[in-house]
């Protein structure tokens, strides 16, 4: 059996944790096998890893059960697992989930219940799965993935990006997720920034994992689109392999 | 009944047989593998799926005709196959033992998922005709060079598993023409019947029904009983899903629930599921009639797809689903009920139910079943207009017929709903209900005796009715009916007597002095 590792990554909006998730995929995706999760509606790993079209979502397959599962014939478990894997996007170096729209009206009770047990058995044949996902820690709360080793914040200086982190961080113990926590900060712009975050990650319990710049370009990737596959040499990318290197020594080991 | 026999394998075709228990596997076989994807990067062949014809079928045979641990493979074997392509595929199972007949052939078959799925680098998809398999790059290199090795490997499983499986031979097919032929012929026939056989499986065929505790997170006492002719009020569950999560996890959230001594078998009352209930809500819930409306009604988690309501002024019961915003009329919408009636508790008057309960031959029959029902939305008729008994389709109103209660009790007088004159419920002929024409005529003869009074108050109250039941808050909704409605003459006394029991003894002294009490009132 393979050893997995659930990786989350979260913080407030705009603090580039889906490019920090999918440099952390493209970088993860070499040296295993690899299931991204898209758990933020409101996020775009999927252009961030350069996939151009999602056509169908997690969300969709568990509207199509809602609505249609009074008509299924034989085995509705069997029937739903078939539909998960077929939204799967297998790309080259890695698999892509996407989570997709939020629930309608009704009760999912029956369908995420159904969703969890696929979802186990099927990620533990990953040798790694990242997951991006929203400060809500939506999908780990209705424990359709019910199991995380180690959830990322990335927060900015902002006193708002270190009141998230501490809000996860009390989330986590309120969900019983019993996984190791660190933060790295972004968008840092000097020495005393950084030693803020450190001194917040001491304080709350955190690994420090190091702290990125504001690289413009990086911004100016993003404005164009592209992929951070295509973001050229440039300080932020420096700096992650300072901050890659701390996170293996502290997740992976 | 379709006939089960052996397929005749067509002549011309190759064919290659293999016969007894001997077999090396090449690769691991173990239930770790189960859910493992095979990309399609690390496929070598995929067989059946989207894009190409399968199935796969377990049939039942008398012992004499099923040849133990054979394989026939009818087309190309694995090592044969284009690789990197999708292939027609279907697996057929003869099986035979003692406690082995037709009923058996689902749940058998449902086993083969689970085992191809233990097979190293064999992926097994979905089920009956939608099966979808690929096999991976690394169990060939492994060695795994014949589906007459998949196969071995799965009967193994089956006979070491369900050993009430006395004897198993299989047929695997990767001929296009004989893998259509055969889907059509023989396999689907067989599915049909199935089907059809669950359609009709009722409460009083199976010895026990199943659980649902999964709401319980939100809706702590609550239990769902399911039942054949009772679905999980959610919508999502029916009692095959619930025999089938038993059997993969007994602790889990579905339970079977023995059903003991059946006490009342109209109602639906069964001394195991009351003495399941009891234990599972904490107390809470002590009885439980299945298929009642009015006595003991079956505890709502919020989840349900229908709300059921009783409205005394017709004596009948309305159901509102969902999707439809508007208040039913009794003056409540869909949510407004559901946040009274959720939360695990049996609330009378109201039910929460999901949608295929209105297809079940028990549907509230204690209560008179369809011939108690006055009112659903349009959208909600319209689905279910199949299952309405036909003499009664054009007897209940939707928002069309009726918005306000006075409109549904025009309605239903003129379409004379049995509610109307008493309803006999189908079930054992039993007259349930009273009725309200005669006291209507009563009524109507007192109008006419009426002061002016009362009658010159009706016309300026009249407009205001609309306003009233639309855009009052919840609490004063209903209150504000009653009096409201003594106004508009004969229905009054209707919602008085069903609503006031006080106000009965005044109208046994003086019927002037009533009349005066309403004024007051208002």
């Amino acid at each position: 059996m393979r050893s997995i590792a659930v990786i989350a990554v979260t913080g407030k909006g705009g603090t580039g944790k889906t490019i920090f998730a999918s440099m952390l995929i493209l970088h993860l995706c070499r040296k295993g096998s690899l299931l991204a999760v898209d758990a933020d509606p409101d996020s775009n790993l999927p252009e961030a890893l350069g996939v151009e079209e999602v056509e169908k979502t997690l969300g969709d397959v568990k509207e199509v059960f809602q609505h249609t599962r009074d008509e299924i014939r034989g085995d509705k478990s069997i029937w739903f697992e078939a539909k998960v894997f077929e939204v799967i996007n297998e790309l080259e170096d890695f698999d892509l989930l996407v989570m997709g729209r939020p629930e309608g009206e009704g009760c999912y009770c029956y369908t995420n219940n159904l969703l969890r047990g696929i979802l186990r058995k099927f990620m533990k044949h990953y040798d790694f799965v990242v997951v991006d996902c929203e400060a809500g820690l939506e999908h780990f709360s209705r424990k359709t993935i019910d199991k995380a080793d180690c959830v990322v914040v990335v927060s900015d200086t902002s006193k708002k990006g270190l009141k998230t982190a501490e809000r996860i961080s009390e989330l986590m113990e309120n969900l019983g997720i019993n996984a190791r926590k660190a933060i790295v900060g972004n968008k840092i712009t000097d020495a005393k920034a950084e030693e803020m975050i450190e001194n917040f990650a001491s304080r709350a319990g955190f690994e420090f994992l190091g702290a990125l710049p504001y690289d413009n370009m990086v911004v100016e990737n993003e404005m164009a689109g592209k992929s951070v596959r295509d973001l050229p040499e440039c300080e932020f990318k420096r700096n992650f392999k300072e901050v890659l290197k701390k996170f293996e020594s502290w997740c992976l080991s | 009944m379709v006939e089960r026999k052996k397929l005749e394998i067509p002549e011309g075709v190759k064919v290659k047989v293999s016969q007894g228990e001997g077999c090396d596997f090449p690769v691991d076989i173990s239930p770790m593998h189960e859910g493992e994807r095979i990309r399609k990067g690390d496929m070598y062949v995929e067989l059946a799926g989207p894009k190409q014809p399968g199935f796969e079928l377990v049939m039942a045979l008398p012992e004499d005709q099923v040849e133990d641990m054979k394989v026939t493979l009818v087309g190309k074997d694995l090592d044969e196959l284009e690789e990197g392509k999708a292939h027609p595929f279907a697996m057929i199972y003869y099986v035979a033992g003692d406690k082995i007949d037709s009923d058996l052939e689902p749940i058998i078959e449902r086993r083969n998922h689970d085992f191809q799925n233990y097979i190293e680098g064999v992926m097994h998809l979905n089920q009956r005709y939608d099966i979808w398999i690929r096999i991976g790059k690394n169990a060939v290199e492994k060695g795994l060079k014949s589906l007459i090795t998949i196969a071995k490997a799965v009967m193994l499983l089956f006979k070491n598993e369900m050993p009430f499986i006395e004897k198993i031979e299989a047929v695997y097919i990767t001929d296009r023409d004989f893998v259509e032929k055969t889907l059509k012929e023989v396999a689907m026939p067989i599915f049909e019947e199935r089907d059809a056989r669950v359609e009709a499986l009722h409460d009083e065929d199976v010895e026990e029904f199943y659980s649902c505790t999964l709401c319980q997170s939100f809706a702590p006492p609550d239990v769902c009983i399911i039942t054949p002719d009772r679905p999980s009020l959610c919508g999502a569950i029916t009692w095959f899903d619930g025999r089938a999560a038993a059997r993969v996890d007994p602790e889990g959230p579905n339970k079977p629930v023995p059903k003991g001594e059946i006490l009342d078998p109209i109602g639906g009352e069964y001394s195991g599921v009351n003495e399941f209930a009891k234990t599972e809500s904490g107390g809470v819930t002590e009885r439980i009639k299945l298929h009642s409306f009015l006595e003991c009604p079956h505890p709502s988690c919020g989840c349900f797809e229908v709300i059921g309501f009783y409205m005394p002024e017709v004596d009948g019961i309305g159901w509102v689903h969902r999707g439809f915003p508007e208040p039913a009329p009794n003056g409540l919408t869909f949510s407004t009920m559901a946040g009274q009636t959720g939360g695990g508790k049996q609330v009378v008057g109201f039910l929460g139910i999901g949608m295929s309960y209105f297809r079940s031959k028990k549907f509230i029959q204690a209560d008179g079943g369809w011939y108690r029902v006055v009112w659903m939305p349009k959208e909600l008729k319209q689905k279910v207009i199949n299952y309405i008994p036909e003499d009664m389709r054009d007897k209940i109103a939707t928002e069309e017929d009726a918005k306000s209660m006075e409109e549904l009790i025009e309605f239903l007088k003129r379409v004379d709903h049995p509610v109307v004159k008493g309803v006999v419920r189908p079930v054992d002929g039993k007259k349930i209900t009273e009725g309200w024409a005669e006291e209507e005529e009563e009524e109507e003869e007192k109008v006419e005796a009426e002061t002016e009074e009362v009658q010159e108050a009706q016309p300026p109250l009249q407009p205001q009715m609309p306003q009233m039941t639309i855009p009052m808050p919840v609490p004063f909704q209903q209150m504000p009916q009653i009096p409201f409605t003594m106004q508009s003459g004969p229905k009054i006394k209707l919602i008085l007597k069903n609503a006031t029991i006080n106000i009965d003894k005044i109208i046994i002294k003086k019927k002037d002095e009533e009349r005066k009490e309403n004024n007051r009132t208002e």
